[in-house]
């Protein structure tokens, strides 16, 4: 795998995430709505809004092999109030801004309708393992929900899943929150009776993801992880299984990227919104106190392999800023991602991506 | 889910069905959350976490989450069974199912299986289980007790099988020492992966053991168990130590552990360290699970094995899976008698006495009252 950490635009940006002065490659918050005009979107969004899902993921997949997949890096200047705890406001620009600059449209709403349709069943998936700690802000969820219903997408088309309910709820996700999404563990909703055959292994898919849901929009957060060395969208799929207990062999490889590889859960992923605001960067994947290093940043893409890619550059970084060794020091390197490229899910070549990154 | 009066009125007969595939009609995999008992065979790790000892995995297990297995949960810094008294399969067979040869033949066996498995092997014909999750399955409240006092009900030992009594390990000993108090013999059906101090605890309270050796080579447990095959080898050891009786089964999957060489290897194996009156029983494959795509095992190859088997000094090898082909039966090593003739799972001649053949009075191996 190449991962290209040292390039200088990464440095530059990096350098910039520790110094707490986002640079963005020249480009200020008020003109972040220009910033899709800089480069071609990666999925093909030159058509209109109205471009069915199913349309849309096979422009995503022509993009995506004949281009650079984009991931959009959106920091804000404080996303965080206090603790975990997120300033909504501030997650509603963020959000907007990345969905712009990934999709290239000039409204959010249409930006959205660009991955998932009007009347479509979205399900969210969500990383609720670690608790409201370390859990995707359920701020984060509520803003991307009122935006969905501006697609078009009612709150109770939205469901909010995970592998337990337990998680969900002690992330912040009850029941059905206030504002009209539902949430639902795969306990609860349980599983497909019929296996899911993988190369290495075999499972049994989550019924919401089967059944309830016609997209996915990945939420995962970025994390150390002591077993695979991160998790993050690809890991983030293993929500969709009823065994991932038994997929943390070998450092999850190749069980990550055949999770991934699995029709019904690849053909499902719309989009990805990577919760960094405050990614846990020891200990991981539980919270531990004082693991979490506050980033403020939001990371958008439709390519899996690529958005963790960029994921896995930052989480490098935050480590390094706390003299924390490179993961492949501690025998933690990812080795999935490359897998996953291999497989064809997606860009692991740092390279190879096109990394827009917004400051609001 | 049923009551417990209900549960076991379902079962009808001495088929006392509890969940899962093969073993009864699995539900919707959406089972309700099973009661949490303080697991053993662990240490805690700095932040929270755990390091399970059960096994040579080893699981380092963060907060909230789970080894391997799946049923063994950590909770804030505490490491908890999810499976103890929560059979999901419950029943009647013949000894010979196990299969044990040399263990009371003609005798039943209450059996008993919790979800989950240490291994995931892809001809697993209780996949069902062994690869779910407590929740995944239905499953019933069961305390030691209870199930002893079923077992002596229907006249049969107890026996953990069917998934992967190690992962249920802390039920099995307390079954098997409720078992011993109320005198009702315990046997265990395993893959032997386990470490050996769980082990050694276990077997002070079984009368015997039947393991899995699946293959003869790191690769193929590796490849197709996700799991060693040296921990297995040391297990074997420590029970061949231990007295408990043993009896051996090698699952031959065409083109995957059948190797003459491996087999020859294995066979030489056995008798260095197991010794030469170890049952070692060559069963057919049924395409199963992942390896749905593989062909049943011929009979030529149990056949081959079995002979390779005897040529290697084993004196009680067996054919297994198909009933009527010649090598169900246990003979005499010193008179070449039929002692104890079978077909499958049924008991069709008895000629040992007091442990001795009828025709030559020579001692054979086993516990056979």
């Amino acid at each position: 795998m190449n991962r290209d950490g040292n390039s200088p635009e990464r440095r530059r940006f990096l350098q910039a995430l520790g110094a707490g002065a986002f640079a963005a490659a020249g480009c200020s918050s008020s003109c972040a709505g220009k910033q899709p005009q800089q480069s071609a979107p990666a999925t093909g969004q030159a058509t209109s809004s109205v471009t069915t899902a199913a349309t849309r993921t096979e422009a995503a997949r022509v993009v995506a092999a004949g281009g650079k997949p984009r991931v959009v890096v959106v920091k804000a200047r404080r996303a965080l109030t206090q603790g975990y705890d997120a300033d909504r406001g501030a997650l509603g620009a963020m959000l907007e801004a990345g969905l712009l600059a990934l999709a290239g449209e000039k409204d959010a709403a249409r930006a959205l309708a660009s991955y998932v349709r009007a009347g479509e069943r979205v399900g969210l998936k969500i990383n609720g393992l670690a608790a409201r700690q370390a859990a995707t802000h359920f701020e984060l969820v509520d803003e991307l929900s009122a935006l969905l219903g501006k697609a078009d997408i009612e709150p109770r088309q939205q469901i909010v899943f995970d592998r337990f309910k337990r998680d969900l709820t002690e992330s912040g996700f009850g029941a059905n929150r206030r504002d009209g999404y539902r949430c639902v563990g795969n306990d609860e909703a349980g599983h497909e009776e019929e296996i899911a055959l993988m190369p290495s292994s075999a499972s049994r898919l989550a019924r919401v993801l089967t059944r309830q849901v016609d997209g996915v929009i990945n939420l995962p957060v970025l994390k150390q992880h002591m077993l695979s060395g991160m998790t993050g969208a690809l890991k983030n799929n293993f929500g969709c299984i009823h065994n991932p207990n038994k997929m943390h062999l070998y450092k999850c490889d190749p069980y990550i990227a055949e999770v991934n590889a699995i029709p019904a859960i690849r053909d499902k992923q719309r989009l990805v919104i990577m919760d960094a605001l405050r990614p846990v960067v020891e200990g991981g994947p539980s919270y531990q106190p004082g693991a979490a290093e506050v980033a403020n940043l939001l990371l958008f893409a439709t390519d899996l392999v690529a958005i963790d890619t960029v994921g896995l550059g930052i989480l490098e970084d935050l480590r390094a800023k706390r003299r924390l060794p490179p993961l492949d020091k501690e025998g933690l390197f990812p080795t999935h991602l490359a897998t996953a490229g291999k497989l064809g899910l997606g860009e692991a070549d740092r390279a190879r991506i096109d990394i827009v990154e917004i400051e609001v | 889910m049923l009551s417990r009066r209900g549960f076991f009125l379902t079962c009808g007969g001495c088929a006392v069905a509890a969940s899962a595939g093969s073993l009864g009609g699995r539900r919707a995999l959406a089972g309700g959350a099973p009661r949490a008992f303080p697991a053993r065979f662990w240490k805690k790790l700095p932040g929270k976490r755990v390091e399970c000892q059960l096994c040579p995995k080893h699981c380092q297990v963060d907060d909230r989450e789970r080894g391997f297995c799946g049923v063994r949960e950590n909770r804030g810094g505490e490491y908890f069974t999810l499976v103890w008294g929560q059979p999901c399969a419950v029943h009647v067979d013949p000894i010979e199912k196990k299969p044990f040869f040399h263990f009371r033949p003609g005798s039943r066996a209450f059996s008993i299986a919790t979800a989950g498995c240490n291994m995931e092997c892809k001809c697993c014909q209780n996949w069902d289980i062994s690869q779910s999750r407590p929740e995944d399955v239905d499953f019933h409240f069961m305390p030691p007790d209870e199930v002893v006092a079923m077992a002596k009900g229907y006249g049969a030992c107890v026996t953990f099988t069917y998934s992967e009594p190690i992962v249920f390990l802390e039920y099995c000993i307390d079954t098997a020492k409720a078992a011993h108090k109320a005198g009702v013999a315990a046997t265990m059906v395993t893959g032997g992966s386990g470490e050996a101090a769980p082990m050694q605890e276990v077997l002070e309270h079984l009368d015997a053991i039947k393991v899995d050796l699946k293959g003869f080579d790191e690769d193929y447990y590796r490849r197709l168990c996700k799991g060693e095959l040296k921990p297995v080898l040391k297990t074997l050891e420590v029970i061949a130590r231990s007295g408990v009786w043993l009896e051996l089964v090698h699952l031959c999957i065409p083109g995957q552990n059948d190797g003459e060489k491996e087999i020859r290897a294995m066979c030489r194996w056995v008798k260095g360290h197991l010794g030469r009156d170890v049952p070692l029983h060559f069963t057919r494959f049924h395409p199963e699970y992942q390896m749905k795509n593989v062909p049943p095992t011929p009979n030529a190859t149990l056949i081959r094995c079995r002979e390779i088997g005897m040529a290697e000094g084993l004196r009680f090898v067996y054919t297994g899976n198909v009933p009527g082909l010649s090598g169900e039966d246990t003979i005499c090593p010193s008179c070449g008698k039929t002692v104890v003739a079978r077909r499958g799972f049924e008991l069709e001649g008895m000629h040992i006495k007091n442990g001795r053949c009828e025709f030559c009075g020579f001692g054979i191996p086993g516990v056979w009252s």
